[in-house]
């Protein structure tokens, strides 16, 4: 564990060094909610849509995007980049678990992701539209929790996607659709928006766990809601793990390391 | 007893074959062809615990992707290793404490922080005890001389002094045996000495077993006593360094001087390299020609001076790699 907590440590470093990278993110991440903020906007006129209001709706898309920033999305180009390119070799030669190091290694990027991107939404969100009306305090570890589980889960989901690159030479279609569905599937509209089938599928998969899931739980809490989500993505959250070790020690086997 | 035990040890992978042009390039869009390449084949042999072992070859022949197989690192496709009576893929956690690699062309550092950074990383990756880790890293910076550039980010590191910070993380967990992959590619002359003095140094002292990859002839002249010559996957020569010279080194290269003008005769075994008045530079073949007796037909109170040289060892290798 301690080696664990180590590699975490060093990845805040880490983080700390790459601060024109930072920069860019808060200013990509501005832009993003201006733009979601303007076309709601234009949208709605006064009224609620699929029972989200122009405050909440803008509220959501900060949220959904904030998960999405704190995820290290940058893991499944590190993970392309150590297959193919054979840097892996190194860090298969320590004595350490491959998933769970990469997991450590960007824990402390996201911890600070995390607060700076978790100030940027609240800012930004009352910047925009003011405060959440009937948001209660006693969300907030229900909120932190489910925030955790879905950034977890979008994490290890993208490190399989990145560790397919042990089995195809082009991966990254996989991780565009991915990206897509995440997308449409809760990030850009919160799937009450959809047909109540389509609903009623979607609120079990991963897609709509990663972004609405804890999104609408900031919005609009109920404890019911709360009791209802969680469970879920603690079970993807524990497939998105497994599958990431599935992808790992499979691919392990047929890795091949060239030129040195 | 043996470090390292390689019975039968091959490695087998696919490279997709594409042909020319767009109709093949559709051809292997739904229909792909696969080439296998065998890049090591059927490869045994021991490494006794404290040897050095040169393990030598052209580029391509599959020396780095046995010491993957070794390390744990690449999957073999058919036979085993044995390494510290380790299964190096199965024992992989459990064998990486006890071994250590550098491989010259890929950095373990984290590039944008000091490499005191990195060292204090494996220090607790590999579970090493504070006041052991301080003893071990006093000892390397010293014998490495890494003082003065201990604490800048490892971009802003010469080539010479990255290598020497690989090698102190390389050996911070005190490794039994350490398989070096072109560790000295690329550095000055001084710094390869500095490494190759290291390298002796913990074998003598901690009884280090070494196994080397290198294309200098320098590393393996100075540092091991037998070498491995692989090629195509397959072990072409396993001989000490020692008969490897004189096996293949049956020529001495003699250069003299005269006090008077002088014609040289090439005789049976004898090759004039160079020849004015006053100065010859012959060859002698050695299995034609006793290099004494060639010595001995020399008129002697007309020699001003006289060398005579072995080949240099790189020459050796070439005609090695060369032969088959």
């Amino acid at each position: 564990m301690g080696k664990y907590l180590s590699l975490a440590g060093i990845s805040v470093k880490n983080a700390l060094v790459y601060r024109a990278n930072v920069t860019g993110r808060i200013i990509f991440y501005f832009v993003f909610i201006f733009v979601f903020f303007s076309l709601w906007r234009m949208v709605y006129s006064g009224n609620e849509i699929a029972g989200y209001n122009l405050t909440q709706m803008v509220w959501y898309v900060c949220m959904t995007e904030l998960v999405l920033f704190c995820s290290g999305a940058g893991i499944f180009g590190v993970m392309n980049h150590e297959v193919k390119s054979g840097a892996i070799a190194y860090e298969l030669l320590r004595p350490w678990n491959y998933i769970y190091k990469q997991f450590a290694g960007t824990l402390g990027n996201m911890t600070f992701s995390a607060s700076v991107f978790t100030l940027m939404a609240i800012v930004l969100g009352m910047i925009f539209v003011g405060p959440l009306p009937g948001f209660n305090a006693a969300a907030i570890p229900f909120i932190i929790v489910s925030f955790m589980l879905s950034i977890t889960m979008n994490f290890f989901f993208l490190m399989s996607l990145g560790l397919l690159a042990f089995y195809f030479e082009e991966n990254s279609p996989f991780y565009f659709i991915y990206q897509k569905l995440l997308f449409v599937f809760g990030m850009l509209i919160p799937i009450e928006f959809l047909p109540l089938w389509a609903q009623g599928i979607l609120r079990y998969l991963p897609f709509s766990l990663i972004t609405w899931g804890p999104a609408k739980m900031v919005v609009d809490f109920s404890f019911g809601y709360a009791m209802q989500i969680i469970p879920l993505q603690v079970i993807w959250c524990i497939a998105a793990v497994s599958l990431a070790h599935f992808v790992f020690s499979r691919g392990v086997r047929k890795l091949n390391v060239h030129g040195g | 007893m043996a470090a390292i035990k390689l019975d039968g040890l091959s490695k087998t992978y696919k490279v997709k074959v594409r042909g020319e042009g767009l109709k093949n390039t559709f051809k292997s869009l739904v229909k792909p062809e696969y080439k296998e390449v065998e890049a090591v084949k059927n490869v045994s042999f021991s490494v006794d615990e404290g040897e050095m072992l040169a393990f030598i070859g052209p580029n391509g022949a599959g020396k780095s992707t046995t010491i993957k197989m070794l390390t744990g690192i690449l999957h073999p496709t058919a036979g085993q290793a044995e390494v510290l009576g380790f299964n190096p893929v199965k024992d992989r956690k459990k064998l990486s404490y006890q071994i250590g690699a550098v491989f010259g062309q890929k950095s373990q550092l984290s590039f944008h922080l000091p490499p005191l950074d990195s060292f204090r990383l494996l220090s607790s990756v590999y579970e090493i005890e504070k006041t052991e880790y301080e003893k071990r890293l006093a000892r390397l910076t010293e014998l490495l001389e890494l003082e003065e550039f201990l604490d800048s980010p490892v971009r802003k590191l010469s080539l010479g002094q990255r290598v020497r910070c690989e090698f102190a993380a390389s050996l911070l967990h005190g490794p039994r045996i350490l398989f070096l992959d072109e560790p000295t590619i690329g550095l000055d002359v001084v710094v390869k000495h500095k490494i190759r003095d290291l390298i002796k140094r913990l074998n003598k002292e901690e009884g280090v077993t070494v196994f080397l990859t290198s294309h200098d002839a320098g590393d393996i002249e100075n540092l091991c006593r037998r070498a491995i010559v692989i090629d195509h996957g397959t072990v072409a020569v396993d001989m000490s360094v020692k008969k490897m010279k004189y096996d293949y080194l049956n020529k001495k290269v003699v250069s003299l001087k005269f006090n008077a003008e002088t014609t040289l005769e090439e005789t049976e075994g004898v090759t004039l390299i160079k020849h004015t008045p006053y100065a010859a530079k012959f060859s002698v073949d050695t299995r034609i020609a006793a290099i004494g007796r060639v010595i001995a037909g020399l008129d002697s109170d007309n020699i001003a001076d006289i060398t005579i040289e072995e080949p240099p060892m790189e020459e050796i290798i070439a005609a090695i790699y060369t032969k088959k």
